[in-house]
């Protein structure tokens, strides 16, 4: 359960060697992240930028934006520059580390998923500017609402070095909440974006099918 | 990994606005933005958007309807949403499977349709980083893939000098189906809808913008079919793929990333035309589908031939 802890000293802002060096000053740039302390606050909508002449693309866009949005279960409204991947918000402002980057921000590797608005996004093509108002969830936060499928992946070996892990928790995931039955078809087609080079593929149908048994279980129990 | 250059950014609320943007300079479009931010990451061509447009705060522009006993699909809808849709699937058998066999499930989570058939050709060369081969399609004068390496490339010849395949799955279902392209100001036939444009790929002009796409209802008894080869299941963009419909003795045929547009192959068209479709007809389409088709010099791309032969045969065959 190492996982849990240190997902939750991130999110409970405890010591994390990000937040050392980062209250250390050891990062250029002072994050513009604040956590809102009410949280499920409807954030308002942003007004458009004035389709003014040329001015349009000079001043009113161009520089930062404010967005607000709910990262796992807290809410934030962070500055964001306009060329900003929402993978860079979420780890290098609000410190969130389980979004990885393997094919160098091409879509072709799945290791920075995601879930925005319930779907399973690469959040290195997303631009962070756009996500006011979204819902994202991270692995960090699947870990912390000890959703079976992360235990499902421990007992089925489902990992070896763990890079892509991350990336495959949040797809299945985001499958598991459409689907509370799927066969091994499902999975297999669910995660046909996310690679590892640890090449165990086989492991994860077994582990995700495994946590919609365990999923269907604490339903029938509560 | 490689952050991107600077750019302004703007929600815009209408598609008319996006228009105004569009022509007043250097803007680009962004709806699922899984080609575009990707293009821009590695800087494969060689201007780079000042302003971003993001089309996705429009709102009315995500839908699946049926309309008269045909469907009409809004541009902004996600590939995923088109590829799950028992309404698409029951009729339009062949964009729901194009849809589901795209990408990866991510990118079809993030990618629309209207990006989907607007999207950037395929070729090394081309999509390099850094604009290291200045080809025809960025206004150069040289297709490097003419001398190079070309085992992907077009097997029905250059258009305007450029070899380059139109790589979108979802584009011959559409031809094959015969829908049409609706955009702000005029209705395409999706057959006449691309073209090589440096370095666009399809016929849109300076501030015309895709809003929907319409497919007729089908013929009584139609069915249809999508078959894509590619490495892998998922993530790989299609090496051949092939969509067909089939009713009433006729029979509509389009492959794609043979060519720089997607390639009716009308020639299998005329061979299946009245008959009843069996092994040895549909092979005959097969072949007919690629008797004009050429290995370029070298035949480094000659296996793609029989790749499209046998897609139009076996996709006739799933629509008999």
């Amino acid at each position: 359960m190492t996982e849990e802890k240190k997902a939750g000293q991130v999110e409970r802002g405890g010591i994390s060697r990000r937040s050392f060096l980062r209250d250390a000053g050891l990062a250029a740039a002072v994050p513009a992240v604040a956590p809102i302390a009410r949280a499920g606050e409807a954030p308002a909508p942003r007004t458009p930028a004035a389709p003014a002449g040329p001015a349009a693309s000079e001043d009113s866009c161009d520089g930062p934006t404010m967005v607000q949005l709910t990262v796992n279960s807290g809410q934030y409204r962070c500055e964001v520059q306009p060329h900003w991947s929402l993978r860079q918000l979420l780890r290098d402002e609000i410190g969130l580390t389980s979004p990885k980057d393997w094919c160098g921000g091409l879509g072709a590797c799945g290791s920075c998923t995601v879930i925005l608005n319930g779907r399973p996004v690469l959040s290195c093509l997303t631009l962070a500017c756009e996500c006011h108002g979204a819902a994202v969830e991270t692995a960090e936060g699947i870990a912390n609402t000890k959703h079976p499928v992360i235990q499902a992946y421990i007992d089925y070996n489902a990992f070896q070095c763990g890079y892509c892990t991350p990336g495959f928790v949040c797809t299945a995931k985001a499958l598991l909440d459409r689907n509370q039955n799927p066969t091994e078809a499902d999975v297999r087609d669910a995660l046909g974006g996310n690679l590892c080079r640890c090449a165990t593929y086989q492991q994860h149908p077994p582990a995700v099918i495994a946590a919609a048994a365990e999923l269907r279980r604490d339903r029938s129990r509560s | 990994m490689k952050t991107w250059k600077r750019f302004a950014h703007i929600d815009v609320g209408s598609v008319e606005q996006a228009a105004d943007l569009l022509r007043r300079g250097n803007a680009a479009l962004i709806a699922g933005g899984t080609d575009l931010l990707g293009g821009m990451r590695f800087e494969i061509l060689p201007d780079y958007p000042e302003l971003i447009v993001n089309l996705k705060t429009i709102p009315g522009l995500d839908y699946i309807r049926e309309e008269g006993g045909g469907l009409r699909i809004g541009a902004l809808t996600r590939l995923e949403d088109i590829a799950r849709s028992a309404t698409v699937r029951s009729r339009w058998t062949a964009l729901a499977d194009a849809a589901h066999r795209t990408a990866t499930p991510h990118i079809r989570e993030m990618g629309t349709i209207g990006g989907n058939i607007c999207q950037l050709n395929r070729c090394w060369y081309f999509r390099i980083p850094d604009n290291r081969f200045h080809c025809v399609r960025k206004g150069g004068k040289t297709c490097y893939a003419m001398a190079g390496d070309n085992r992907y490339h077009s097997i029905f010849g250059a258009l305007k000098s450029c070899l380059a395949v139109n790589p979108s799955d979802t584009a011959p279902a559409l031809v094959a189906l015969g829908a049409s392209i609706r955009t702000n100001r005029r209705l395409v036939e999706a057959e006449k809808f691309w073209d090589m444009r440096v370095p666009g790929s399809t016929v849109l002009e300076p501030g015309e913008i895709v809003t929907a796409i319409e497919i007729p209802a089908p013929p009584a008894g139609a069915k249809s079919a999508f078959l894509k080869f590619a490495i892998r299941k998922s993530i790989d963009f299609p090496i051949v793929n092939c969509a067909v419909m089939v009713a009433g003795g006729e029979a509509r045929v389009c492959l794609n990333a043979v060519h720089n547009r997607p390639w009716r192959a009308t020639a299998s068209e005329d061979v299946v035309r009245g008959k009843a479709i069996d092994e040895a007809l549909a092979d005959a389409a097969g072949a007919a589908a690629v008797a004009k088709a050429l290995a370029l010099p070298g035949d480094r791309n000659k296996w793609k031939i029989q790749i499209a032969r046998t897609l139009v045969k076996r996709a006739l065959l799933a629509s008999a």
